[in-house]
């Protein structure tokens, strides 16, 4: 038990410092009493035993202070003893510790906000049981990839599947909610009966579906989420095992969700983050021509893997397309993601974009502390010459050296957490979209331990300076140069590091500038419709006579010019209608190659969102199943299916649903008009054509009302909610705002990025220019007799400002010409953010170059000018 | 610089203050003279070393202290051999005499 006792010798020495001390003061005097009284014996005087005994034993303070610093708890003390110095140090120059602090802790504390964001959205797994085992399958159909299945796919799928333990597929629409209060729109999962159990281990309540449910007579039932149980049913657990009204019928609520439950889907799924209630749908071979709508989830089996899961898949994929009785679909594929890298593919780019550029901030503002630590060395280089000469050993100066950058580094992380916490908060509040469907993001000891782990590697980088300076410590001839520093050779690292400075700054401006110019050009896009003074709201309505009572009644409001109504508001990804289409009478391999956006509109929605009709005419109230089946398309399609002649009178193959809401079946359309294709999904890309077709031919029991105003109207949502209220046709209102918003929305992800860059630019610059003038000033300081000699033989004020800023100018052109090289480089990276834009495009570079030489500059004004103002006499008297 | 030539081998430290306590309880002084005397004046230990050598092995729980009174009535910090550390004495003996013995062989073959 050896280290036991070490640990309580150790414990005690530390408790009981000073009776530990003064029992080895009573020994050595002892010593050194018995040494003397030795003496004595030998007929010595008092006064000369003494002399004697320390003559022998050498000096007692020598003796108590190798004695007093044995064991582990006096090493521990001298580094407290070193830590204190240093802060006192720093105490003794508060503008180097504010600076050095300030510098440290906005570098660090921007990685530790990055941070948290990479390791809440890419490490942490998700909050699911056995989330490394979940994977999203999706399905490539002609020419649209990531699309949903049909339910026989599924049940195919599912069949005999040796990769996947469970496959399970979920779909959520809009429906009335149950529950008390005013009736209100809300989200329904329609899930198979094994989906929730894959994301949720137990139900907070009750149970979640199972087989049972699955069975042909079995009663409907619902399990509810945590939210609307709370708020629609007043958190009253009785409720488990009643009836409640939901649609036309009434469905038993069986189980409630725990709170906080969160469907973590990719953002192009269709599956919101929070659906209001779940309702559960049998697997089965259903119709093999029927409808793909199911996103679908597969649990890997234990052991088994991605790459088998994809290749059992891929013949699954063969198999079903080869089924009799079922429409071949070409290019018809089954493949398989973990959920988790699905769920982040987008932002995994734009974080580590992101952690690359808080990286050159925090190297940025490591260059300038390194800085301050050497000219600091080069301050005190006499103080450690001396010691040195005195016998202090290289690595006790390095040891102390060392404990002082540690602890402005630990004060710098210190600072940092704070800045990390205040960022996170402030990025959080904007609420980054592209981060809206996933989990929240925090600091947690992963994130602590990286700070730390950032600031100990910090603090290692910007120390090589001052340590070499001692490294290369010569007391003998330094002394001899009575404390007057070589300045030439620290000051090609001054320049050296000042260059790296400018060429990540540079670096940094020119990303920002290429993401500030997509933002521009997506502000100006135009979206194929005018947003201005429209404003929409959603309708859950019992059948299209009360649509067009809605529509009436909201067109008799004052100041409104016209009102229509479509199924899917452009640019609200909330939900999608998508199907194949062809030119009548296609080949059958040519047949569901393609995919377009449908939409269900009442006429005058074109003229409502001032969407531009190139050809043709809009729907009339005529066009219904009675009479031709009609439908206008966008010049894309138009384009694709007839180039060079004009679309009207001719004839599509497009899903409709006379017969009631989501009764799809094929129908032939007559094209009556062309219109200018709608961004529905992003302001930058075009993603499939579109095909409106009239509300009478595809009925759905809710749909988003579009209102043009003759000008701004602050109160609209109130007066339509009143109008609606009115009518008393029990139909519920949502999703009240402006045409605009949805635009802003749209235009939110580029603006987070664009801006974000623009705030580590400005930062990184405000260090370079810190970084120019700190070394710059310095070397004014260092070069004043120099300066003040040629100013006594003659030199002109113009000439020294000439000097200085010259000297100032070479590591800037230096850094511009290496960040230069490194942006050519990297810039690649950041293609997918762009837009409209070249990411080697000449005018950006350019302005960058102009900005960081004027700002550098201006930078150098001040030392040049201070240069400028030194008066020989002085300058020659002082040294 | 007084201890040139004397100075004590790094290891053989401990042996030498085991040994000199192992005859009776002594005082740090008493010690440091003892093996001076008995070696002749080849080994002579600084008192930083000694008191720090006598710390560790207390540390090691090889010798105990107990403040005493010496005979010539002053107070002095006396150890004792513990029983692990007559243990360790022998250990440590053996060894020495194993090496010495090595050591002597070797020279012997070289003559």
């Amino acid at each position: 038990m050896a280290w036991w006792r070490e640990v309580k010798y150790g414990l005690g020495g530390l408790l009981h410092r000073r009776e530990r001390a003064r029992e080895i003061d009573d020994e050595v005097e002892h010593y050194f009493e018995e040494a003397a009284a030795a003496y004595r014996e030998r007929g010595f005087s008092d006064e000369d035993a003494r002399r004697a005994a320390r003559r022998e034993c050498g000096i007692p303070e020598a003796a108590r202070e190798q004695a007093r610093s044995y064991g582990w708890e006096n090493a521990i003390r001298a580094v407290g003893a070193d830590a204190h110095f240093a802060v006192r140090q720093l105490g003794r120059n508060p503008v180097f510790a504010v600076c050095a602090v300030l510098m440290l802790g906005v570098g660090i504390g921007a990685n530790t906000a990055i941070f948290s964001f990479v390791n809440s959205v890419l490490l942490r797994p998700l909050p699911y049981p056995d989330a490394n085992r979940l994977t999203i399958l999706l399905s490539e159909q002609g020419n649209s990839n990531r699309a949903p299945v049909s339910m026989f796919d599924l049940y195919q799928m599912r069949q005999g599947s040796h990769a996947f333990d469970e496959i399970a597929g979920i779909w959520v629409t809009n429906r009335v909610l149950p529950g008390k209060g005013d009736p209100e729109q809300g989200k329904v999962g329609v899930v198979t009966s094994n989906f929730l159990p894959l994301f949720s281990a137990r139900p907070l309540l009750g149970r979640y579906f199972g087989p049972e449910d699955d069975l042909q007579h079995a009663p409907s039932t619902v399990v509810l989420s945590h939210e609307l149980w709370v708020r629609k049913f007043g958190s009253d657990p009785r409720i488990i095992g009643t009836a409640v009204p939901v649609g036309r019928g009434s469905s038993i609520v069986i189980g409630v969700l725990p709170k906080g439950f969160r469907l973590l889907f990719p953002e192009d799924a269709s599956v919101p983050p929070n659906v209001d209630y779940f309702q559960s749908l049998p697997i089965g071979p259903w119709e093999p021509n029927g409808p793909a709508f199911l996103h679908v989830v597969g649990r890997l089996r234990e052991g088994a893997s991605l790459a088998a899961a994809r290749s059992e898949l891929a013949s699954t994929a063969e198999a079903i397309n080869a089924t009799s009785g079922r429409e071949r679909v070409p290019n018809y594929h089954l493949y398989a993601f973990g959920l988790q890298n699905d769920d982040v593919r987008e932002i995994r780019r734009t974080l580590y974009l992101l952690f690359g550029a808080v990286a050159f901030v925090l190297l940025i503002g490591c260059a300038n502390v390194a800085n301050l630590l050497m000219v600091r060395a080069r301050q005190r280089l006499h103080e450690t010459t001396i010691r040195a000469a005195l016998g202090a050993s290289t690595a006790r100066l390095m040891q102390q050296v060392l404990t002082e950058t540690f602890v402005t580094v630990l004060l710098g992380g210190a600072a940092a957490l704070l800045v990390g916490w205040a960022a996170l908060k402030a990025i959080v509040a904007v609420e980054p979209p592209s981060f809206a469907h996933l989990g929240p993001v925090t600091l947690d000891m992963r994130v602590l331990g990286f700070t730390f782990a950032v600031a100990v590697a910090v603090s290692a980088i910007v120390t090589l300076a001052p340590i070499s300076a001692v490294r290369r410590l010569k007391p003998a001839e330094d002394l001899k140069r009575s404390g007057r520093s070589t300045t030439r050779r620290q000051s090609r690292s001054a320049t050296v590091l000042v260059a790296g400075e400018v060429a990540l700054a540079f670096v940094l401006l020119i990303g920002t500038g290429l993401l500030l110019r997509t933002l521009a050009n997506i502000v100006r896009v135009d979206p194929g419709f005018n947003a201005e003074h429209v404003f929409t709201l959603r309708v859950s309505l019992p059948n299209g006579e009360v649509l067009r009572e809605v529509q009436r009644a909201l067109s008799a409001l004052p100041g409104v010019e016209s009102v229509s109504t479509v199924s899917h508001l452009p640019l609200d990804d909330q939900g999608n209608w998508y199907d194949a289409y062809w030119k009548d009478g296609a080949a059958a391999d040519e047949q569901n190659a393609s995919m377009a956006d449908m939409r269900s509109v009442l006429p005058g929605y074109f003229g409502t969102i001032r969407a531009q009709l190139t050809q043709g005419r809009d729907f009339t109230e005529a066009d219904d199943a009675a009479h031709q089946h009609v439908a206008v398309i966008d010049d894309v399609m138009a384009r694709q299916l007839w180039p060079g002649e004009s679309a009207l009178g001719k004839r599509i193959n497009a899903s409709d649903s006379p017969r009631g809401p989501y009764q799809f079946e094929r129908d032939t359309l007559v094209v009556v008009g062309v219109v200018r294709h709608v961004q529905c999904h992003t302001l930058t890309a075009t993603v499939r054509p579109q095909i409106y077709v009239p509300y009478a031919l595809a009925p759905r029991p809710s749909m988003s009302m579009v209102i043009r105003a003759s000008g701004a109207m602050p109160d609209l949502a109130t007066a339509a909610r009143k109008q609606i209220a009115s009518l008393n046709r029990n139909v519920a209102v949502t999703h009240l705002e402006a045409l605009s918003s949805l635009v802003d929305r749209a235009r939110a992800e580029s603006r987070f990025v664009s801006v974000l860059a623009a705030l580590l630019s400005i930062v990184a610059l405000q260090l370079a220019l810190g970084g120019i003038y700190g070394v710059l000033s310095y070397s004014v300081v260092v070069r004043t007799a120099e300066i003040g000699i040629r100013m006594a033989v003659g030199a002109q004020r113009a000439e020294v400002m000439r000097l200085v800023l010259a000297e100032g100018m070479v590591p800037v052109s230096i850094g511009i010409a290496a960040g230069a090289m490194l942006s050519a480089v990297s810039m690649p990276l950041l293609d997918h953010l762009l837009f409209e834009i070249k990411v080697t495009n000449p005018e950006t570079y350019l302005l960058s170059m102009c900005a960081l030489v004027t700002l550098g500059g201006l930078a150098m004004l001040m030392p040049a000018l201070r240069a400028t103002r030194i008066s020989p006499m002085t300058a020659l008297t002082t040294e | 610089m007084m201890e040139q030539n004397t100075d004590v081998i790094q290891g053989t430290l401990d042996l030498l203050i085991l040994k000199t306590v192992s005859l009776e309880p002594m005082h740090g002084f008493g010690i440091g003279r003892r093996v001076e005397q008995v070696s002749q004046g080849v080994f002579r230990m600084n008192p930083g070393s000694l008191l720090t050598a006598l710390q560790r092995l207390e540390r090691a729980g090889w010798l105990d202290a107990e403040w005493r009174t010496t005979e010539n009535s002053r107070r002095a910090k006396f150890y004792r051999l513990t029983r692990a550390g007559k243990k360790q004495l022998e250990i440590e003996e053996a060894d020495w005499n194993r090496r010495a013995a090595a050591v002597a062989r070797l020279l012997r073959q070289e003559a």
